[in-house]
């Protein structure tokens, strides 16, 4: 009877194995925020994109509560490397993401990297960045069927109309 | 303003249906029997019912050295030392079986488990079978014991002194080479992951809210 688990099963948890180890997981995921406050759009490969997803919302949630609060200086510290950022992300971020409750990034899918490895690639971006839009809305064009149809009842209604 | 920590759900992908139907439960048994407010550190004596002793019922006192487990499920463990030999007794809160909890001595530790007691001297695990409950006023606040504990000489249970443990509770009487060897196995990281954190501050209003309106009625 087999009295413990073995080893290889790994239900319910949340932490991928990038890197290293743990602390060059978090290396990993901090240089990766830094860049997105810097830039504030990123081509990475997907499963650092999802992971860092979640630290770059805890790091604003934390900023939203103010430079003057010890823990978010010491996290945001911590977080970006460059620290000249840290002023960008209390004055400029915090402000900017302060009516919105949550979720501040957009995460989308990308073709895969050119390189050898075929790496699954994601754009991760802040909202409101000024960049043009990733996703552009176009309306359909008039040789759709509903479209055509919606002209036609038109026309009807106007011919009724007119007379 | 105590909400006891097994009201609290854990952090997971469970239905919140099932801590619901759980808290109504606990609620119930509440009613039904009072189960006092009490930290790690304090003195309790437990009588449960025990069919094989005379009176049929059974008095254990001892100090409060962990409580885990959440909902209906939630236990504490207390310890003693009787007659040179120390005893712990795991017992659940919500056990029918539970005839009286009471109170004898109100006061919280520097640290949340005190399973280090197994290691240290045995005068600090020992209390008087009689003692007297100590009076405690009900708006004063909880006195915190700031007790540093002495140990055996090691080999020890656990390895204490490492920092995966934070206990801050033991007066560490190592040399400083063992000390910093132990520092070795420190994580400073950890401090800074942020989605390790559990903010339980909102649940536990709402919760609040719910058991006391309840309780009330």
């Amino acid at each position: 009877m087999r009295l413990s688990v073995a080893a290889a099963i790994s239900h319910g948890r949340v932490y991928r194995h990038l890197g290293l180890g743990p602390r060059s997981r978090l290396d990993l995921l901090r240089n990766l925020v830094t860049a997105l406050v810097r830039h504030e759009r990123i081509e990475v490969p997907w499963a650092r994109a999802d992971e860092m997803r979640g630290y770059a919302e805890r790091l604003i949630d934390y900023a939203k509560l103010g430079d003057t609060n010890e823990r978010a200086m010491r996290l945001a510290n911590f977080w970006l490397t460059e620290k000249d950022l840290i002023h960008k992300l209390f004055k400029v971020l915090a402000v900017r993401f302060q009516p919105h409750p949550g979720s501040y990034t957009r995460m989308l899918h990308i073709p895969n990297r050119d390189d050898i490895d075929r790496a699954k690639m994601a754009v991760i971006e802040l909202k409101g960045n000024p960049f043009p839009p990733l996703i552009v809305p176009r309306r359909d064009t008039e040789k759709t069927l509903l479209n055509q149809l919606l002209k036609g009842y038109r026309e009807d209604a106007h011919r009724a109309a007119v007379p | 303003r105590f909400l006891s920590p097994e009201f609290i759900p854990p952090r997971g992908r469970t239905d919140p249906l099932k801590f619901y139907i759980e808290r109504k439960d606990m609620i119930q048994r509440r009613k039904a029997f009072n189960i006092p407010e009490f930290y790690v550190g304090h003195i309790l004596a437990v009588t449960t019912a025990n069919p094989y002793a005379s009176e049929k019922a059974s008095r254990f006192v001892g100090i409060c050295i962990q409580r885990g487990g959440k909902g209906l499920g939630a236990t504490f463990v207390l310890r003693n030392i009787i007659e040179d030999q120390g005893v712990e007794i795991r017992y659940e809160l919500y056990n029918p079986r539970i005839q009286a909890i009471e109170v004898l001595k109100l006061e919280k530790r520097l640290d949340d488990n005190l399973m280090y007691l197994r290691d240290a001297l045995p005068e600090y695990s020992t209390f008087d079978v009689n003692m007297k409950p100590v009076s405690h006023l009900d708006h004063e606040e909880i006195p915190v014991n700031k007790l540093q504990v002495r140990m055996k000489p090691k080999p020890w249970s656990k390895r204490w002194e490492r920092p995966q443990y934070n206990i801050k509770g033991i007066k560490f009487e190592l040399p400083e080479k063992k000390m910093k060897e132990a520092q070795k196995w420190s994580q400073p990281w950890v401090e800074f992951d942020m989605l390790r954190e559990y903010d339980t501050s909102k649940i536990e209003e709402k919760i609040w809210k719910e058991v006391s309106e309840e309780l009330k009625k």
